[in-house]
């Protein structure tokens, strides 16, 4: 029988979504160009080409090694790519992904990348080729919102802050704005040089969406415990309570 | 000796207005009109995150942010300059009575919702910082305005000189 990993307990629609990020198995809800991706983060311009750090793999003459033998070099590593980074900031009302969230989708999905969690924002480095398909499918997926998420390579703060008036996160460099279409438009980079031309990435989530796919446990949508009143708490709670309990006690060892 | 206040004369309140989302510059100056309207204000400050200049970090560092240039606003006939985003708003009023205007002024002005606290939000003791700043005989209105680090020129203003009637504005 095929192994199917369990990765986070739950009948609640936020455990159901945490399932979800933590598998990959995402919905699409978007198609930014790729140009547009490569334009927002910023390290090169859209087109140009990769600069390297190191010669390709096939051109270095590699030592006789079983472990890479075993692993097949991701195209960034095979092609020498400089490491560089795209970082999140999700807002808490009701950001459909959360810092802790995008680095489990990270590091059980992403080949050669490495997460950072923070408390309000999320940094992944990799090969250059690597984070750009990457955060392609990061902004295409239902892990962003345009609106409640944003990408900020710096001065980032944003996700305890309350919401603007029309419904954005705040951004003290004010990268994206609200058009009058109601489309979401990036002005600047994640580091807030201004862009070219502006980028439509699309329209921001009702909150009823928000509520419906975030990941975020809130007394005000779905409680951590479940349903208010319940004779239980739902399996989250206690299993979080179980790990607890044996981490405190003894030292948590999972065998 | 215990001077015992005739029952008439009402004391100085103090209250914060927290809206539930940030203020656009026109809902700012929206709010703080129909504040200034309602009558009985002694002091007024309003607070809320940083809108630099400039970009402050990394690569971009020291490119103009056009967004936070020129937010202006109008208030009792002086037009002050954004600094921040709104986003909470204490007042000194001369009295209790004049709590109700204030409620329906926010009411008027402010389309979501906000809370309205009372407490105690600025202090009337000088600190080693007021000192530095403002000398040994600082006007007590001044204290708990402006940051201790703000300029007192671009920070303050003040909307207007009647000493009953003052109104000064972070």
């Amino acid at each position: 029988m095929a192994y199917t990993p369990q990765y986070y307990p739950g009948n609640t629609s936020v455990g159901a979504n945490r399932r979800k990020h933590m598998s990959g198995n995402l919905e699409k809800l978007r198609d930014i160009p790729e140009a547009d991706v490569v334009a927002i983060m910023g390290h090169r311009a859209p087109g140009a080409d990769y600069p390297s750090t190191h010669p390709p793999l096939k051109e270095m003459g590699e030592p006789d090694c079983p472990i890479r033998q075993l692993v097949e070099p991701t195209p960034g590593a095979a092609a020498g790519d400089r490491v560089r980074y795209s970082q999140f900031t999700d807002s808490m009302y009701f950001a459909p992904s959360i810092p802790y969230w995008r680095s489990y989708w990270a590091a059980i999905n992403c080949r050669g990348a490495d997460p950072g969690t923070l408390s309000g924002r999320q940094i992944i480095e990799a090969r250059e080729r690597d984070i750009e398909a990457y955060t392609k499918k990061l902004m295409d997926s239902e892990m962003t919102d345009v609106a409640r998420c944003s990408m900020r390579g710096c001065t980032v703060h944003g996700h305890s802050l309350r919401l603007e008036e029309n419904g954005m996160m705040f951004d003290m460099l004010a990268r994206t704005e609200l058009g009058a279409d109601g489309n979401v438009y990036y002005v600047k980079n994640q580091v807030g040089i201004p862009l070219d031309k502006k980028i439509n990435v699309g329209k921001p989530m009702s909150e009823e969406e928000l509520k419906k796919r975030t990941t975020i446990f809130r007394y005000d949508n779905i409680s951590y415990g479940g349903k208010v009143g319940a004779r239980k708490f739902d399996e989250a709670l206690e299993a979080l309570h179980h790990m607890w309990e044996l981490r405190t006690k003894w030292g948590f060892r999972p065998e | 000796m215990v001077t015992i206040k005739s029952d008439t004369e009402s004391e100085p309140v103090q209250v914060e207005i927290f809206p539930s989302r940030f203020l656009s510059p026109e809902t700012t100056q929206k709010l703080l009109n129909e504040l200034y309207k309602s009558g009985g204000i002694v002091r007024m400050m309003i607070q809320g995150p940083n809108l630099p200049r400039t970009v402050t970090y990394g690569p971009g560092k020291g490119l103009p942010i056009e967004e936070h240039r020129n937010l202006l606003v109008e208030v009792g006939g002086e037009v002050l300059e954004l600094r921040v985003k709104v986003g909470r708003i204490r007042l000194e009023l001369e009295g209790e009575e004049f709590l109700p205007g204030i409620q329906a002024a926010c009411e008027r002005a402010l389309p979501f919702s906000f809370q309205i606290k009372r407490g105690k939000f600025f202090r009337e003791i000088s600190t080693i910082s007021d000192y530095a700043k403002y000398g040994k005989d600082a006007d007590k209105r001044i204290l708990g305005l402006v940051d201790p680090r703000a300029k007192k020129e671009s920070a303050l203003a003040v909307l207007s000189e009647k000493d009953s009637d003052k109104k000064e504005e972070r």
